[in-house]
């Protein structure tokens, strides 16, 4: 259960621990993905996983999603190890993953409409999420017809409708043009500072990091392990142009791992 | 240029088709009427009328309308049981890898066998009975169906299941809320390519073997050197045929909508 926010020291709600992972690779041997990867993820924390692309921050996800498991070390949600996927997490996919033959509303009511939540009580909630990301009117619309900024609210909105614990996001703003990526990211923060949910976000865009995050974690190439932290106290709604910003921008900048 | 709206262009659709049509017919008149093909090939008033009396006086046993009413039965019953057997067959054969192993060699090597192959053994099992008919349609149609359904299960994409599961569904609401509906644009594509193939097999089979049907209609045309009325059965199956799929697709448009790009 979700603890009181006033007055207690926050617990760590995600543990991840010795966690290492190798898949085998097409010819032989294997291929490792991460090692000595630890990290505790506090409750309504609002945590980025940072790092040059294809460094392993999605299988990390992957992981505590629950579709792949480490080949050794645990990860705890809640004090419960991941065994598979589960609806206490919700996940916020790139590709959006909508399922294309369901309506708006179809899509954001599925997660309790196959938890059993009856039908007045399950649209009364999609319909206040639907709300919340900004998509009243789209209700009836299918995905195709709608663009993908929309769409990638409505992944927002599927997953919070289901009340998970831990929100994950796997770049989901990674497919979206400049202007609307900054104004998705604008978006989010007002709905999280409006329902605080434990958030494990993915990107490999610094400004995008730096303007959501509580904490930044930098992360290597692959295997990959966490190589450096940040916490980020800045005050928000966060300015892209603040000095302090550009900054630590600079100064994360210089830290991450360069791939090609 | 400018630039249509839908209405405009649905519009235009049907002016230039409409017109295609007539001028079509105009021009078979005048060929038929002004050149020797007049001699061996009707022109198309003389079909039109003929349709018309044939709808009124038998042909036969029956009225040209008995004749299609006889055919599509025929392909119907069998184009049923061939429907049902291809969705439940494709989609266990998609499903589970056991019954893909067992089936899809048996299914593989007899897809590619022509349905009328198939009329001299239904002719010597089944006689003059509708059963030789029902027989024809199912091999004319199952084969299609399940092997379009099979790679609409195999083609759901992993992303939506991972979706899926993410959401809290258990595997046989995977299976009724994910499975199912992005299979169903590949069964109603099957579903076409069968009918299709079941009514030119009908066809052939009562050409070959029948006394009624609109096939029948042509060979018994064809022994009285008769071609008023094999063109009349012609006309009839071509125009059928076009209803059957407009039916289909009209059927796919309604419980496909999502599928459909754009407008």
């Amino acid at each position: 259960m979700r603890m009181e926010q006033t007055g207690k020291v926050k617990k760590d709600f995600i543990v991840c621990k010795d966690v290492m992972e190798e898949f085998p690779k097409a010819d032989e041997g294997m291929f490792r993905v991460a090692e000595n990867l630890n990290f505790t993820v506090k409750e309504n924390e609002f945590l980025v996983l940072f790092g040059p692309g294809q460094c392993g921050k999605t299988s990390i996800l992957n992981m505590i999603a629950g579709f792949d498991l480490p080949t050794s070390g645990s990860i705890t949600v809640d004090g419960q190890e991941v065994k598979g996927p589960g609806a206490e997490r919700g996940m916020v996919f790139q590709t959006t993953c909508l399922f294309p033959w369901l309506t708006v509303m179809g899509n954001v009511e599925y997660g309790p409409k196959v938890r059993g939540v009856g039908k007045k009580e399950r649209r009364k909630k999609a319909q206040h999420y639907i709300d919340l990301v900004g998509l009243q009117g789209f209700e009836n619309h299918f995905p195709v017809k709608i663009s993908g900024g929309m769409k990638q609210r409505v992944g927002i909105a599927r997953a919070y409708c289901n009340e998970p614990v831990v929100m994950l996001m796997d770049e989901p703003f990674g497919h979206l043009d400049a202007q609307t990526r900054y104004l998705m990211q604008e978006d989010l923060m007002k709905i999280w500072e409006r329902e605080k949910r434990t958030v494990i976000f993915v990107t490999n865009n610094i400004e995008e990091a730096l303007y959501l995050a509580d904490r930044i974690l930098v992360l290597t190439n692959c295997p990959t392990k966490v190589k450096a932290e940040y916490k980020i106290d800045l005050p928000r709604p966060r300015d892209y142009t603040d000095p302090d910003f550009l900054k630590l921008r600079k100064e994360i900048s210089e830290v991450v791992d360069h791939t090609l | 240029m400018q630039t249509k709206t839908p209405a405009q262009e649905r519009r235009d659709k049907i002016v230039f088709g409409t017109l295609a049509v007539f001028l079509f017919l105009v021009i078979w008149y005048l060929v038929t009427k002004l050149t020797a093909f007049g001699e061996i090939f009707p022109d198309p008033v003389t079909v039109l009328a003929n349709i018309g009396d044939k709808f009124v006086n038998p042909l036969g046993k029956v009225t040209l309308a008995g004749h299609i009413l006889v055919s599509i039965r025929r392909v119907m019953a069998a184009f049923v049981v061939a429907a049902a057997g291809g969705i439940v067959l494709g989609v266990t054969m998609g499903w589970y890898p056991v019954v893909e192993a067992i089936f899809k060699p048996i299914i593989e090597f007899l897809r590619p066998i022509p349905p009328i192959a198939w009329i001299p053994i239904s002719i010597l099992w089944y006689g003059f009975s509708e059963m030789s008919k029902y027989f024809l349609i199912f091999l004319a149609s199952f084969f299609v169906i399940t092997i379009s359904v099979y790679s609409g299960v195999k083609s759901v994409d992993p992303m939506l299941i991972r979706a899926a599961r993410m959401l809290g569904a258990k595997d046989n609401q995977l299976f009724t809320t994910i499975i199912i509906p992005s299979v169903v644009p590949y069964i109603f594509s099957g579903l076409q390519v069968a009918l299709g193939n079941s009514w030119a097999s009908i066809v052939a089979a009562e050409m070959v073997q029948s006394n009624m049907g609109v096939g029948w209609i042509i060979i018994t045309g064809q022994q009285s050197s008769n071609m008023v009325q094999i063109v009349t059965g012609i006309v009839c199956i071509a125009v059928v045929g076009m209803l059957l799929v407009m039916i289909m697709r009209g059927l796919e448009n309604k419980l496909c909508a999502w599928n459909k790009q754009g407008r």
